[in-house]
């Protein structure tokens, strides 16, 4: 039994309800409170993670109740060894973001605190809830919500051309969100069987067959609202703007939050429940991975402003988790997962890093005014030094287990896409380095100020860097605790996978090789699913 | 797994011990280095060293106490990755090919601790230099204990990172932190080859613990295909790391770092872990002869590529550098020529003379001032610098394998391995001893032009009882270094007058001599019966050249060697114009070696030019229309066009056309929902 057993819907709204609070105390309490709901946030995570036993696997902390019972929406949360890491993910990232953003000195705080931290309260709990949703109505209205906190968070509190960013950014993830919506109904509403009622609880939809042609359209619009919010090559127009134009403590969200509910949303709704199309689409999903992480990697170097040098690494690494997930195998869906986690951890580190460098550089972010000053910032140097080799997922670091898990699974049955793949891995050692020497060495700027990185920064990054650490050496904790729920969602796609394309090398037992491309038959499932009649 | 032992620590706790000390000094020099006074961080990470050296003299002890089939240890601490099919400890094996690297290594490291004590002590990184260079000897330890190929891929990168690190230690130079990018790059191919190698062994033998693959592979038919491309993956990794061709251009432009970073990692130790990794999966190689034929075919075009490059070379540490180069070149045919035991033989002296070669370098290049690495301008140091001479005399004699210095053992061992394998490896072997030719020569082209000849300023100035000093200037570009921070250090310092450098030469000096006397053929096998069992199962441990075929290639590699120095002798010092005019008559030869064949300029054109064309026009085409023309300006801009409709909406019809189209929308959703019902 856990120690502590506070309801999900309890846990996930206390962000929120905490901003709201907020708005009714002085701004410097405000302020201390948002860091202590953070602060509770976060810890209550790691009871959950001591209290979810190695190798264990289901969902704990349930919350199941009717919601809107005409349409068959629940209001059902759940956290399992998927989602387990990015709740905590979100959990410590939220807690580096708010020390930075609530600590700086008075005379460079936000204006007007109290809305700034209500907002980020409210992005807390769209992201928890979204992370933890077990019905595909609230995990859709979650993912909308995050788009709102997320618009007043860029478009009042960023700078340079914020106005131009949000709308962009706005357009991009509405267009996304709508199809979603689309697919979400047509889901619920194709997948019901005659006579029986409608359902959007997850578990519910795994079991319920759509034959392959409703699943294509349902999977395209899935992918477009998932892949703008990630975002992956092509999709990736807003990224730009909004990644200059976004308040640091925000855009540490933004990367290494929000763009994990996008690929996590495959993991969670796309593959257990559209299989059929997840293969027949694999193909093209593994095309876009690959060109996200070629494209990604190649802009990466070409950048000098350091934000977007970050950024189009994002996108390359995003690359690399779909190329995880639609590889169709267990290592390959692991390591996505646990880029997942790695991902968020250095990308959330380099953004507080840049904000530190400009202090240095005379408020500027351009690669070309930083340089010089490792010698009087050792602690800095330092810090920078280990999150650049785990972004470049130098072996020992965790992004190198979860990169290494990738491509061994991308290998198993597609290993033109892995070889492409790696050659990446050595254009991500020329970005990240290049970024290290001219933020660090060489000889500094006229505006460069070298002095040690001040004590916010530090409080906000240390504790990324020890985790960054921490997992290198034992990444087992995550991956012992997310194999079977990760490896039970991809299983179903993974058995149709290699029914068709690898019979003889591993025979899955049931599934007849071909059969579902035999005109005029359901699709031929694993022996526990019930058939049902098909919809036309 | 053991219970613990009453008296004496079973060998893998010494091993544990040999790994964790200089991670200990790394951790404590980089996090106490401003409460360290003094030079307390060089003893503190020299310290760590010695005690490494000393667990790993225990471990040995611990090992010969068991029976030769029992000397194959594992000792695993936790579980790594554990997901599905793959199974990876953090464990480490410990067999006398590890011990013997462990040893190798740690001595070496130590001694160059020593030496940097006083070569770095007025550097203003000296703490940082340490943590470092410690850190450097906790990875390539990892590198050599691993038990299994993921934990070997960590510590492979590992070095490579350190490497980096202490390449670009002068960050301000630009030259220094473009040799450090490349030197980063170029080890990450190797380590994607290794992490495909990686792949395709789990692949076919189930396993990456290397006990358990080792196993698996006698199932394995000669020739397999996956074995073959494994191997030839291993060889990428290998190549990378050891400066073989086609990927050797780093490491002439790592001689950036401070000199005893040459000494260590880019000449005694991380450089010859390609050689260690092919003996390791030797039981892989063996299976896949095709592959190990390329690995002997690039290693002989490499030693004699470098070796002609060295041959022209005026930068006294790049001729260094490429020696190297083409020494691994004759330890990589060694050891894909099946001659495990000669290949780490000559690893073995090749790291005492080299190492002590450098640390003459460093001596002469402080002599200079620290502005100039040139030979030409060098000469008649020989009275000022007695001792660094007598030592630079010997490396350079072992270089050139003159009679019963230690690396005449160790080269023609190889060459006469090579010529016992026949048919191809004849070619090879005759390509060996041509190189060794040219190797005496230029060996001895450095010591002739350091040395002798008409003293230049700073000689007769040292010789006066005073050291050159101009204020540190970058030797590649002439540009004077930032001494506000002190990289490198405001003072330098030479042997004659450092107790710690001297202190560090003189053992190597002396096992330089001697170091070849534990493998004279037909009187001792030192390193053979060291390596017992590592490759017991090995097909060809039996099959050796007679005692009679290996004396005869000594003789022969004693004399080309002595008539390479004599050459030498007769250009430099006899005909002192003949160089230059040989060098006019073969002018276009002469550019082609000294300009490293061009393979720099061809990978430029190759690889960096077209990557840096993608980015830009990325940047500029494709992101443009992305991000500006199609998403944001332009006529047909996304956002343009929805901007527009807001307004439209706002003041016009439109609203009512959208107000129709949302209930539409909303009209079919419900259709649906009531459909279902």
């Amino acid at each position: 039994m856990p120690v502590l057993d506070i309801p999900l819907s309890i846990f996930i709204v206390i962000p929120f309800a905490v901003g709201l609070v907020g708005l009714l105390l002085p701004a410097k309490a405000a302020r201390w409170l948002a860091l202590v709901a953070a602060a509770a946030t976060f810890a209550y995570v790691i009871f959950m993670i001591a209290d979810f036993a190695p190798g264990g696997s289901g969902l704990r902390y349930v919350t199941d109740e009717p919601w809107i019972p005409a349409l068959g929406i629940r209001f059902s949360l759940g956290v399992d060894g998927l989602s387990l890491f990015l709740v905590a993910l979100t959990a410590l990232l939220w807690l580096a973001a708010t020390v930075v953003a609530a600590l700086r000195p008075a005379d460079r705080a936000f204006e007007r605190p109290r809305l700034f931290f209500l907002h980020l309260g409210l992005a807390e709990t769209a992201v928890l809830g979204a992370f933890v949703a077990q019905d595909l109505a609230l995990f859709v209205v979650f993912f909308d919500l995050m788009l709102i906190p997320f618009y007043f968070l860029i478009g009042q509190w960023g700078t340079r051309e914020r106005v131009a960013a949000t709308t962009t950014f706005v357009i991009y993830t509405l267009v996304g969100s709508l199809l979603m919506l689309a697919a979400a109904v047509a889901l619920g509403v194709l997948s019901t069987p005659e006579g029986g009622r409608i359902s959007f609880a997850l578990p519910e939809l795994a079991q319920r067959t759509l034959s392959e042609g409703a699943q294509i359209p349902i999977f395209l619009a899935f992918a477009a609202a998932f892949l703008v919010k990630a975002p992956l090559f092509p999709f990736h127009g807003w990224l730009p703007a909004a990644y200059r134009a976004a308040p640091l403590p925000v855009l540490v969200l933004l990367s290494a939050v929000l763009s994990k509910v996008g690929v996590y949303g495959f993991l969670r709704v796309v593959l257990p429940i559209l299989p059929d199309a997840a293969v027949a689409l694999q193909e093209l999903m593994l095309v876009i991975a690959v060109f996200s992480i070629l494209y990604g990697s190649i802009l990466a170097f070409s950048q000098d402003d350091a934000r977007l040098v970050v950024g189009y690494s994002s996108i390359a690494q995003l690359g690399f988790i779909v190329l995880g997930i639609f590889a169709l195998d267990d290592k390959g869906a692991q390591g996505a997962v646990f880029q997942m986690v790695t991902h968020g951890l250095v990308a959330a580190a380099l953004f507080l890093i840049i904000g530190a460098l400009a202090g240095r550089a005379g408020g500027s972010e351009s690669l070309a005014r930083m340089g010089g000053i490792a010698m009087r910032a050792p602690v800095l140097a330092a810090v920078f030094l280990i999150v650049s080799l785990a972004t470049l997922a130098m072996p020992g670091s965790p992004n190198f287990v979860g990169e290494l898990l990738i491509l061994f699974g991308a290998f198993e049955d597609k290993i033109v896409y892995g070889l492409v793949a790696s050659v990446a891995v050595g254009l991500a050692a020329v970005y990240m380095i290049r970024f290290f020497q001219q933020a660090m060495h060489h000889r500094a700027g006229p505006e460069v100020a070298s002095r040690e990185i001040g004590r916010v920064d530090l409080a906000g990054i240390v504790p990324l860097v020890v985790v960054i650490l921490g997992l290198g050496v034992y990444p087992q904790l995550v991956l012992a605790r997310t194999d079977r729920d990760t490896t039970a969602r991809i299983g179903e796609a993974r058995e149709l996978a290699g029914g068709t394309s690898d019979a003889q090398a591993s025979p899955p037992g049931g599934v007849t090789p071909g059969g579902a491309t035999v005109p005029g038959e359901p699709p031929v499932r694993s022996p526990s699913r019930p058939g049902g009649e098909q919809l036309p | 797994m053991m219970p613990p032992p009453p008296l004496t620590p079973p060998p893998v706790w010494w091993a544990w011990a040999v790994l964790l000390l200089p991670l200990i000094g790394t951790v404590v020099i980089a996090l106490a280095w401003k409460l360290l006074p003094g030079r307390l961080a060089g003893y503190l990470g020299s310290l760590t060293v010695g005690l490494s050296f000393l667990a790993g003299i225990f471990a040995y002890v611990g090992l010969e106490d068991l029976p030769p089939e029992g000397r194959e240890l594992v000792s695993s601490a936790f579980t790594y990755i554990g997901t599905g099919d793959l199974n990876v400890d953090l464990s480490i094996l410990v067999d006398p090919l590890s011990v013997f690297m462990v040893l190798v290594v740690t001595g070496v490291s130590f001694l160059i601790h020593v030496y940097s004590i006083a070569y770095l002590g007025s550097d203003r990184g000296y703490a940082r230099f340490f943590s470092y260079l410690n850190f450097f000897v906790f990875s390539m330890l990892l590198l050599v204990l691993a038990g299994n190929v993921v934990l070997l891929i960590v510590g492979w990168a590992f070095v490579g990172a350190a490497s980096y690190l202490l390449i670009s230690f002068w960050y301000r130079r630009d030259t220094a932190t473009t040799a450090g990018i490349k030197a980063f790059v170029i080890n990450v191919i190797g380590d994607v080859g290794l992490v495909v190698a990686a792949f395709l062994i789990l692949d076919r033998l189930g396993t990456l613990d290397y006990l358990g693959a080792f196993e698996a592979v006698r199932q394995v038919p000669e020739g397999d295909g996956t074995i073959v491309a494994a191997c030839l993956l291993l060889l990428v990794g290998a190549f990378a790391k050891s400066g073989q061709l086609p990927l050797h251009t780093w490491l002439p432009d790592a001689m950036e770092g401070p000199t005893p970073v040459s000494a260590l990692i880019h000449a005694a130790t991380m450089v010859t872990a390609g050689v260690y990794l092919i003996a390791r999966f030797h039981p892989l190689f063996e299976r896949a002869p095709a592959a190990a034929a390329v690995g002997a075919i690039i290693g002989t075009l490499t030693l004699l590529f470098a070796a002609t490059v060295a041959l022209v070379s005026t930068d006294l540490k790049r001729i260094i550098a490429y020696s190297t180069i083409s020494q691994i070149g004759y330890m990589i045919l060694g050891v894909c020529a099946f001659a495990y035991s000669a290949g780490m033989f000559h690893l073995m002296t090749h790291a005492f003379f080299k190492a002590l070669l450098f640390m003459g370098a460093g001596s002469v290049v402080s002599a200079l001032g620290m502005t100039n690495e040139s030979i030409d301008r060098m000469g008649g140091f020989r009275r000022a610098m007695p001792f660094t001479f007598a030592t630079f005399t010997i490396g350079a004699g072992a270089l050139a394998s003159l009679p019963l210095l230690s690396g005449f053992f160790s080269k023609d061992e190889i060459i006469a391995y090579t010529f016992h394998r026949g048919g191809l490896y004849t070619v090879l072997g005759i390509c060996a001893y041509v190189a060794a030719l040219l190797t005496a020569f230029y060996a001895f082209r450095m010591v002739f032009r350091v040395f002798f000849g008409e003293p230049v300023p700073e000689a007769e100035q040292l010789a006066g009882g005073e050291l050159a000093h101009v204020g540190p200037r970058n030797p590649l570009t002439g540009e004077e270094e930032d001494t506000d921070v002190g990289f490198p250090g405001p003072e330098h310092h030479i042997a004659e007058r450092s107790f710690p450098m001297k202190a560090a030469m003189a053992p190597l000096a002396l096992l330089a001599v001697v170091g070849g006397v534990v493998a004279i053929p037909g009187l001792t096998a030192g390193v053979e019966t060291f390596l017992e069992p590592t490759f017991a199962g090995s097909a060809y441990l039996v099959d050796r050249p007679p005692e009679g075929e290996q004396i005869t290639g000594l003789v022969i590699g004693g004399v080309l060697a002595l008539i390479g120095v004599a050459a030498a002798y007769f250009v430099y010092l006899r005909r002192p114009g003949l160089a230059g005019s040989a060098q006019r008559r073969l002018a276009g030869v002469h550019a082609f070696f000294f300009n490293a064949w061009y393979l720099n300029q061809l990978y430029d054109r190759l690889f960096v030019r077209p990557s840096r064309a993608a980015g830009r026009f990325g940047r500029t085409t494709v992101e443009r229309f992305f991000v500006q023309d199609a998403i944001m300006g332009g006529p047909s801009g996304v956002v343009r066009a929805g901007t527009a409709l807001a307004r439209a909406i706002q003041t016009g019809y439109l609203r009512a056309y959208a107000l129709l189209l949302l209930l539409g929308v909303c009209a079919l959703a419900l259709y649906f929902l009531i459909a279902s019902g």
